[in-house]
């Protein structure tokens, strides 16, 4: 874990205060869009792409739970990125840790 | 004892949907899904968009991979068509000559194109599976001119995607307006100058009178006067597949007709997609839809039922279309509404359309503001209070129209 930790490239998003539970935000970083969600207290980050027709996944709907893509509806579980429907998909997630300072990091590489 | 095999009948979204949910919901009997498409499940919704345009790849996007079958001991019988089903003795006979006995079976066969009128002409194509999409992807990349018969929404995209190729396309239209039976009157009137500012030519109120390939060209007669095109695509609505149904003696009606949980009333069978015709609880009646999430998870319902879950399917029939830069969304159902409230922007292409009755949301059709769409699939069935002013303003989150909950329930949510 610890070497793990720091071999990652970490990457400064935007301040954990600014990122309420419930919330999501697409941000990018190198040229990688990225989605942070913040699902009960806990950030995780995905890479802002639908897996179905690339649609972006931050102009989606996040209901605390799920996120859900406008374009065509495919939903997928925020804690993991599973497919919810359809259920054989998963969303590419990135590491990402929130450090001591409330500063959401990214490792996207 | 011998072991349990489920059989599913259709190659398309709600078959594929049935296999992956009998699997995932523990089923570990033999599993069979008979369909006479060459090609395991794939999706049909790109074949009137990308799927026709020359630089995309020319293979379908595949609902799973033919190796998910394999993995999860999906026996695929491709090419087969099922061709009678005896449900006394529990057997389907195959194209193949082959019979299959089954515990539980699902049909899930689907529709087919309207046939186009006149003789089978390589000019003159429906669209419905890969083939015809490979078909028409082919003779569209030599064409100049197409012209488009029926302003549905197959008809439509086709039009949009050949518009984007360059080609010259030509609708012919039934009614005054494109998309009229999906969406009504005005929204079908503003679908219609989209298309004419993107260059489609139209010519509404017509009834096409014949269609002909002169060998060099294909020739559509209208009431008011010919087309002459390089390809004529018959957009012209679709038939269930019910024939294996209704001859077995399955209650048929425009659709394989189906209780809430998806059952015909022979036991044993179900039916789901869009050849089922179901009672749906909430609208009181049967109902037979062709949308692509409807199937999916109608299928995933079958299986379910199959399964012994007993649980009706209730969802909000929902469905999208794609054209040009243009996404359209429609869930609920109008009818019976008596008030259409806009939400947004008429000029901009940007609107929900709401249609209203007694204080509730019966249907909404939202182009390019598909946030719309889900609030109100989440609103459809549960008690919700709304005006038209409401509606109209835009800084009102949709989400807000939810009925609260009694005080009693959230003392006692807080409490627990
Ligand atoms: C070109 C096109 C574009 C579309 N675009 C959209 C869209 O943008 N949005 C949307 O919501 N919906 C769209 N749809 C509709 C959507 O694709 C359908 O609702 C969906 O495919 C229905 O799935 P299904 O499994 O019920 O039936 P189908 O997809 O029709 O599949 C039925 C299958 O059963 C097979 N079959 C039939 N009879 C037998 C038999 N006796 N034995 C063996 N096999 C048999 C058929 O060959 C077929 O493979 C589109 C459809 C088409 C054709
Ligand atoms: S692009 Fe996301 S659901 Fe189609």
């Amino acid at each position: 874990m610890m070497t793990d930790d720091a071999t990652r490239r970490w990457q400064d998003t935007q301040h954990i205060d600014d990122l309420w539970e419930g919330d999501m935000v697409g941000v990018e970083i190198d040229g990688t869009k990225v989605l942070v969600v913040n699902v009960d207290g806990a950030v995780r980050a995905f890479e802002n792409k639908c897996p179905h027709q690339a649609w972006l996944l931050d102009e989606g709907d996040f209901d605390g739970e799920s996120i859900t893509c406008l374009r065509h509806m495919w939903t997928f579980a925020a804690d993991t990125g599973a497919g919810i429907n359809p259920d054989d998909t998963t969303l590419k997630s990135f590491p990402c840790r929130v450090n001591a300072d409330g500063i959401i990091q990214v490792d996207v590489e | 004892m011998s072991t349990v095999r489920h059989v599913v009948v259709g190659g398309g979204v709600a078959a594929a949907s049935t296999v992956a949910t009998l699997r995932s919901g523990g089923f570990d009997g033999e599993l069979v899904l008979v369909s006479d498409d060459d090609t395991v499940p794939y999706e049909r919704p790109p074949l009137s968009k990308d799927f026709l345009e020359p630089g995309s790849p020319p293979t379908p996007t595949l609902i799973r991979e033919p190796q998910w079958y394999a993995d999860h001991q999906v026996q695929t019988l491709l090419g087969v068509k099922a061709q009678r089903l005896d449900p006394r003795a529990r057997r389907l006979k195959l194209s193949t000559g082959e019979s299959l006995s089954y515990d539980g079976l699902v049909l899930a066969t689907g529709v087919r194109a309207r046939p186009a009128p006149g003789d089978a002409s390589d000019r003159i194509l429906t669209l419905r599976s890969l083939a015809d999409a490979k078909l028409l992807r082919s003779r569209l990349a030599s064409a100049e001119h197409v012209a488009v018969l029926g302003g549905g929404f197959i008809g439509c995209e086709v039009a949009a995607t050949a518009v984007g190729l360059g080609k010259r396309a030509t609708i012919v239209e039934r009614a005054d307006v494109l998309m009229n039976k999906a969406l009504g009157h005005s929204i079908g009137a503003i679908f219609t100058d989209i298309h004419r500012a993107k260059g489609v030519e139209l010519h509404l109120n017509s009834v096409v009178l014949g269609v002909h390939d002169t060998g060099s060209s294909a020739v559509v007669r209208t009431n008011h006067g010919s087309i002459e095109a390089d390809l004529v695509v018959v957009g012209a609505g679709s038939l269930p597949n019910v024939e294996l149904a209704a001859e077995a003696g399955i209650v048929t009606d425009n659709g394989i007709v189906t209780d809430q949980f998806c059952r015909t009333n022979v036991p044993n069978v179900y039916a789901a997609g869009d050849v089922a015709s179901s009672y749906h609880p909430f609208y009181n009646q049967h109902l037979r839809v062709e949308h692509h999430d409807t199937a999916t998870r109608h299928g995933a319902a079958a299986a379910r039922n199959l399964l012994g879950h007993d649980e009706p399917f209730l969802e909000a029939h929902w469905f999208w279309s794609d054209q040009y830069e243009h996404n359209l969304q429609r869930t609920g159902r109008a009818e019976g509404s008596d008030e259409v409230v806009i939400r947004g922007s008429l000029d901009d292409l940007k609107f929900s359309a709401f249609a209203l009755r007694d204080g509730r949301i019966r249907s909404v059709i939202s182009l390019n503001q598909p946030r719309d769409v889900i609030a109100v699939r989440r609103l459809l069935f549960v008690d919700h209070d709304v005006t038209a002013d409401k509606l109209r303003d835009q800084a009102m989150p949709l989400n807000r129209l939810r009925s609260r909950m009694p005080a009693s329930a959230t003392a006692e949510e807080r409490t627990s």
